[in-house]
This record gives C-alpha cells, structure tokens and sequence, in this order.
C-alpha cells in the first residue's frame, strides 16, 4: 500500500513539476524544464538500451545509429512528405526495427567481442552515409525546420510548441518505454531473456533459442530508440550528422554503468546523474568526454554493478 | 594501367598499416583473450610522437621513428601494468567497456593537448617520387612496403624462436596451465602489450609521412584492425595480417574507381560479406569464439 502510494506521489510531483519549478525558480523555469526534457529522453534511450545489453547479454554499440536511424526518418518525412507528427513517429519505429533486423542477421553470427565491433562498424558506416549522402540528408547542413509536433487530428488536436509540453510529451514517452522495458522484463520473457544472458547452453538446452530471444530484444530496442530519435528530433527541430557519433554510446554506457545494468531504476537514477552532472561541473565538451570516460573506467573496474546495488546494500545493512 | 597499379600499392601501404595494428590486436586477444579497443589509440599518440619527435625536436627520421616506436613499447607496458592488469580475470563486458573508456580518454586528452587541426609530417622520402614509366610512387611507399616486410620476418621470429615468444604462444593455449609450470602470466602479458605498442608506434612512424594525423584517427583505425581480424579469423595473426592486405587495396581501389567518401565502409562491408559466407573468418577454423 505505502509502495504505491509512494509511485502515486512521485508521478503527480513529476507531471506537476513545471509548476513546480516555475514556483521555485521562475527566472530559470525554461533552462530547468529543457534539461528535464534531456533526462527524461535519455533515460527512455537508455532504457531501451538496457533491454538489450542488460538482459540478454549482448553488447551492442549500434544504439546510436537506430536513433539516428530513427530522427532521421522522422525528420525528412515531416519536412520533405509533410507528414504529420504521429504518423513520423511510426515510420521511425519501423524503420530503426527493420534496420536492427537487417543488421541483426549478420551481427548475432557473432560472439561477445565481435559482435559489439560489427554493431560498432553498422554504426560508423551509418554516421558516414549520413555525413556524405547530402542530396538525401543534407549531410553536415543538417535537417533544418522540423515542424513542432501536433498530435491527434480536427478539434482534438494538440500542438506541442512550450517547453512544458514537451516536457510532459518525454515524460508521457519514458513512462510508456518504462512500462514496456517492466513487461519486457518480468515475466515468462524477461525470465527467457535473462536465461539467455546467464547461460546460453543451459538456456538452449532448456528450449529457449538464444538467438530468437536476442534478436527479438535488438530489435524492440531499437525500434524504441527511433521513436526516442523522433521526439527527439521534434524537440531539437535542426537535426546533424553529429547526433549519430560514438559519443553518444559513451554516454549511454556511462548511464548504465553509472546507476546499474539490467534495473530499471538504476538507469533512470543513472540517466539523471548523468544529465545533471555536466551542468554542475559546467565545463569544455572535450574535458566533458575525459571525465565520463575516467568515471566509466572507475565504475566498471570498481562497481561494476552500479550506483544502484550499492543503495540497495547500504539500505539493507542497518535492518539486519 | 598505370593507375590500377598505383592505386594496388597505395592499398598495400595502406595494408602494412592495418595488418602493423590488426597483428598487435591479434596478439593481444590471442594470449589474453582481451580485445583492445584503444589499439587505435596506441597508433594515435605514437603518430603524435613521432611528429613531436621529428618537427619539434628536429630528430633525423630513423632516429624519431625509434624514438616513436619506443615510447609507445613503453606506453604498451604503462597500460598493462594499470588498466589491463586490473581487468584480466574479469568478465569481457568489462574488459571491453574498460578499454573503450580509455580510448575516449585518450583521443580527448589529445584533442585537448594537440588541438582538431590535423597535422601533416612531410619527410624528404614521401616529397620524392619514384618514376617508372608512367608509373610514380612515393619513395616513402616503398619504404612502408619493405620496412613491413623486415617487421613481420622479425616477429615470425621472435614468436617462434625465442623463450618468451614461445611462452606467448603457449599462453594462447591455455593460461591456466602455464601458471601451474612457472609461466609468469602478467610478464608475458606485459610482453604482449609492449610489442603490440612497438608495432603501432612503428607504423606510425612510417606512414605518418603519408598521411594527416589527428586525434580521433584512433577509433577508425581499431575498428578497420578489428575487422581485418575478424575477417582473417579470430586469433590467427596470419590470417589477420592478410586480411588486412585484402581491406587496404580493396579500399584503395574502391576510393579510386567508386567513390571516395565512402572508402571507410569498405573494410566493414567485406567483413559483413565474409561473415555471412564464412563465420569463422577467411583462414579460421569452426569453433565457438
């Protein structure tokens, strides 16, 4: 009873939070909700990322290029075919997921090491089609205009245009990711998936086909991260080559490192670490990448299992 | 006709490169069982070196590729006495995710040390041609060409006849029982490290001349070693060194004959295709890797 009534208060003082930040710091409300609407972004990203490298073990280093993948479709369509904001959205999922499924054919041949370089080289060859097919993607000048996004049709509909819309679009967006990433997780399937990442003779031999079960949580992964690339797209509204670069696995490995692999609420606690650290630290993009990267040493050769087993175990001490 | 041979040893500069760099990967996944993925790195900084070495210091060119070659057999040992040495017994998530963090490290420190501009390291011997014909190749080519030739006959050497090649090779059998006789395990991995470090390092040196070096060369450069290894089959040093000629002239020629932009998805797009045909790499056996 008090657990959900502890999940019933967090989700009203998160939907009412532009309120609240408005209240609390009016002159800065934009600048705050903005780098909410980041959080709440990459914690979806890196929860679909999780599905993967979290519970089935395989560790992908594609992830950048289906949001890329993704934004990118949703981008052109919006700005080139005119299509309306939902209908984007889908043709995103699609695409990132086909593209996962067509690249996992090959990849998943491949063991550990290897299969994380072949992902690596899908996500350079993405980066480097993008940068040099500029008749298609206008290359390095970027997808500029990308309309605000107006859901549902006639009378009903409803334009995103303030931050706090937007704020409230990535909220609605990590909580539908979220639930999906529980479901995913729990049941019958997460139990498979997990199988999978144990043992996957013992899950072999038990009847589960590791490769159905990995392929299956690539390509929902993936499919995730494009419509995250899509919303994401719509916010930022001038979309580059740069957004699809390696830095953006790093980050991503840095959040799950950081607040704890295969658990949901060690990313999201991981996602927020990361997005509020370098405003706090406030400085150059390049010492920006040396720190992450020192932090993501330390973490994985210290506390592999993250911040989040770590509370887990002080919480649990002093009961005992 | 001229030009197809041109463009054929330009690829086969470009192979010594990625084999110099795919054999130290190789060496290193074969008596660690690790995949380094700062290797690209290793090349980076020794390129940096050697330009300090040479432009800065004013060093004759034999001299500065040594001294570029050294410091990054130094560097190889600094890195497996920290990073790897902490990493070894730990699972490969960790190990990859570990050494992806230092090749961010590094490539960032040096953008911030060297700045983005690229640097170009001239030496009399990539400004003269040799003229054959219509024929006109870069003496600095030739030397790429014969100086790997000399490397990769002194390193079938030393794995094969000295006392701590052999127990390389007998660590990539099984580590566990060259602890049980004696092997020092962290030794010859140092070893290992040093000499994949000396391979870059050389290979930097040598075609630095060629090329522009800039600081995020490294992660292209691991990767396409890391394909030319996968292509030639996981831990066969041969098998990676002649992949890695097949990447450098197929890319060579596809940056001539078909488009230019797109020369760095060669080396993954033949490694997809070889994938596909033959999971276990061009020279590899089947077994579970």
């Amino acid at each position: 009873m008090l657990r959900w009534s502890g999940w019933f208060v967090g989700g009203v003082a998160l939907a009412v939070m532009p309120w609240l930040v408005g209240a609390a710091f009016p002159a800065q409300q934009r600048y705050i909700l903005h780098i909410l609407v980041f959080t709440g972004l990459f914690a979806a990203l890196a929860l679909s990322y999780d599905l993967v490298v979290g519970h089935v073990g395989s560790l992908s280093l594609a992830h950048p290029a289906f949001f890329g993948i993704g934004a990118y479709a949703a981008a052109l369509l919006a700005t080139r075919a005119g299509w309306p904001f939902l209908a984007g959205l889908t043709a995103a999922l699609v695409c990132a997921g086909l593209a996962a499924l067509l690249i996992g054919v090959p990849a998943f041949r491949l063991a550990e090491h290897s299969f994380a370089i072949g992902t690596l080289g899908f996500a350079l060859v993405t980066h480097v089609v993008v940068t040099n097919w500029v008749e298609f993607t206008r290359g390095p000048l970027c997808v500029t205009g990308i309309p605000r996004p107006v859901i549902g049709v006639g009378a009903l509909s409803l334009r995103i245009t303030t931050v706090p819309h937007y704020y409230w679009l990535a909220l609605t967006a990590l909580a539908l990711v979220a639930l999906l990433y529980r479901g995913l997780t729990t049941f019958r399937l997460g139990r498979a998936f997990n199988a999978v990442r144990d043992d996957e003779a013992l899950a072999a031999t038990a009847g589960i086909n590791p490769l159905k079960y990995r392929m299956l949580s690539f390509v929902i992964g993936a499919a995730l991260a494009g419509g995250i690339g899509a919303l994401y797209a719509h916010y930022i509204t001038v979309l580059c080559p740069e957004e699809l670069t390696i830095a953006l696995t790093v980050n991503l490995l840095v959040i799950l490192f950081l607040g704890g692999v295969g658990s949901l609420r060690g990313v999201v606690l991981g996602a927020v670490l990361f997005t509020a650290l370098p405003e706090i630290l406030r400085v150059a993009p390049t010492w920006r990448l040396v720190i992450y990267g020192l932090l993501l040493l330390l973490m994985v050769i210290k506390w592999p299992e993250g911040l989040d087993a770590a509370l887990r175990r002080a919480g649990r001490r002093p009961r005992a | 006709m001229e030009d197809l041979l041109e463009q054929t040893i330009h690829g086969l500069t470009l192979g010594s490169m990625y084999a110099m760099v795919a054999t130290g990967l190789a060496l290193m996944f074969g008596v660690v069982r690790l995949v380094n993925f700062a290797h690209g790195e290793f090349f980076m900084l020794g390129a940096y070196t050697f330009w300090f070495a040479f432009q800065e210091l004013g060093l004759p060119y034999p001299v500065a590729g040594l001294v570029a070659a050294a410091a990054m057999a130094a560097f190889g040992g600094v890195y497996q006495r920290t990073i790897i040495r902490a990493i070894l017994e730990r699972s490969w998530h960790v190990q990859l995710i570990a050494t992806l963090a230092t090749s961010i490290v590094l490539t960032n420190l040096a953008v911030i040390v060297f700045g983005t501009q690229a640097k170009e390291v001239p030496t009399r011997l990539s400004a003269t041609v040799f003229q054959a014909g219509g024929l006109r190749i870069a003496w600095q080519r030739l030397l790429v060409l014969g100086a790997s030739v000399v490397i990769f006959a002194a390193l079938h050497w030393f794995v094969k006849r000295t006392k701590i090649g052999k127990a390389m090779r007998a660590m990539s059998q099984n580590r566990e029982a060259c602890a049980v006789v004696g092997v020092d395990v962290q030794r010859v991995a140092l070893v290992t490290f040093a000499l994949g470090g000396l391979l870059a390092g050389g290979a930097a040196a040598l075609v630095t001349p060629l090329f522009n070096i800039f600081p995020d060369m490294g992660a292209l450069l691991t990767l396409k070693a890391f394909a030319a290894v996968i292509v030639g089959g996981f831990g066969y040093v041969h098998g990676a060194i002649a992949a890695s000629f097949i990447i450098g002239v197929s890319e060579s020629l596809a940056a001539g004959y078909i488009s230019y932009a797109y020369k760095d998805a060669i080396a993954f797009v033949i490694m997809i295709a070889v994938l596909l045909w033959r999971p276990q790499g061009l020279f590899g056996r089947r077994i579970g890797i």
